[in-house]
């Protein structure tokens, strides 16, 4: 019975780019939760990061699958099902965030996907680009249904009110690798722009815009 | 982001117990834990501290910087210094209040502690809205925020940010014929 539950986790390996990545279970939480903060607090939707959930999917079906051979009221389950729990918790809370984004600026999302290059990765993975789409069409529908076709026939098209996320909002975030150099443009005419180092480890409150890149490269962690 | 969010993340942080049974070493995903032997100390994280401890299977011992004399060193120094000092750990505040809340008979002098704690809080809270008062005054585009932790930040984070935006729309709409300035909401 309690070979079920003495399973290592063999390690994980991930194709990025043609080069192999080993994380161990471990690492690949890390990345978890560093993708969900930073999918917390950056004003725009990320990269998606569906092999990442893939595989933080896969960890959790074998290990309830193992759970399933336990007697009940086993000590060593009751810790493994707690730690599944708080997984469960922040993979739900990352895409979450992820679906509040989509339905908050979906025309513009939607427009990010259609002007993508052939060769770049898509910033929504397959379910989320067809939650986008079905969301589009339901909008307009229901828009079409309750307001527009009793309007005048020279009034019913609607120009999906284009929001988009703000990129100049101010974030906090702490910096996980040295970086030289970085702009800060000024807040009023009468101010100068200047340069900063980060410095790794030291924490920062700056514009989303200007440390963007960085936090798609993991340089920065949005906190 | 909720505070019990960043409480959330300070449950990852490891504290020493003591068992009262023992069990060989369990392998979790995020890594392995054990073996528990009764009386002998072992590593874990706090979420699973303070379960064994409400169903009295363990006696969680404090960290090392939960120390009265410690921390009145901490308190001195923070209302000394202008900046924000270093803290013990970058849950402290988060810390203290769940093994004080959870487990203060295994704490010597918990109260002290509670009021030492609470001391540095709001001496570093009350540096924390100056400087985001000179920072807003002074139309600053950055700031350098070492040694704040995550809960420091949490609770000025959505007043802040979303001044800060009001701001700077209001800016932007004073400059004609910029389209910046244009409301991001619906």
């Amino acid at each position: 019975m309690l070979d079920a539950l003495s399973d290592d986790g063999s390690n994980i390996s991930e194709a990025d780019d043609g080069q192999e990545d080993v994380m161990t279970p471990a690492e690949l939480i890390g990345k978890l939760e560093e993708a969900w903060l930073n999918e917390k607090f950056s004003p725009e939707l990320l990269e998606n990061k569906s092999e990442m959930v893939e595989c933080v999917m896969e960890q959790l079906t074998h290990m309830e699958a193992n759970l399933q051979r336990v007697r009940k009221g086993d000590v060593k389950a009751s810790v493994h099902r707690m730690e599944i729990d708080r997984i469960r918790f922040v993979l739900s809370s990352y895409l979450r965030s992820r679906l509040q984004k989509i339905e908050k600026y979906f025309p513009h999302v939607l427009e990010k996907e259609k002007s993508r290059a052939d060769g770049d990765p898509s910033f929504l993975s397959p379910e989320e680009f067809a939650f986008t789409k079905e969301y589009l069409t339901n909008t307009e529908t229901y828009l079409k249904s309750v307001a527009l076709k009793h309007m005048p026939p020279n009034l019913q098209t609607v120009d999906m009110l284009k929001a988009e996320p703000c990129l100049d909002s101010f974030v906090f975030l702490r910096v996980r690798e040295r970086q030289e150099n970085i702009l800060v443009e000024p807040e009023t005419d009468e101010q100068r722009e200047y340069v900063v180092d980060l410095e790794e480890g030291s924490q920062h409150l700056m514009r989303y815009r200007t440390i963007a890149p960085l936090v798609s490269t993991g340089a920065v962690q949005l906190i | 982001m909720d505070p019990s969010e960043v409480e959330f993340l300070a449950e990852k942080e490891v504290v020493k117990i003591i068992p009262n049974f023992s069990l060989d070493k369990i392998y979790l995903i995020g890594g392995d834990l054990g073996p528990f032997n009764p009386g002998m100390p072992v590593e874990v994280p706090v979420w699973l501290a303070l379960n064994l401890k409400q169903r009295q299977k363990c006696r969680i011992v404090q960290p090392e910087w939960m120390d009265v004399d410690k921390l009145e060193e901490i308190r001195d120094l923070e209302r000394k210094e202008e900046t924000f000092t270093p803290v013990p750990s970058p849950y402290y505040m988060e810390l203290t209040k769940l093994l004080l809340n959870h487990a203060s008979d295994n704490i010597p002098k918990a109260d002290e502690i509670r009021t030492l704690v609470k001391d540095i809080w709001d001496t570093r809270i009350a540096k924390l809205r100056l400087s985001a008062d000179s920072f807003i005054s002074q139309q600053e585009a950055h700031a350098k925020l070492d040694n704040l932790t995550l809960m420091e930040i949490n609770t000025t984070r959505s007043f802040l940010l979303n001044s800060l935006n009001c701001m700077y729309k209001l800016r932007s709409n004073l400059q004609p014929g910029s389209s910046r300035g244009k409301s991001q909401d619906y």
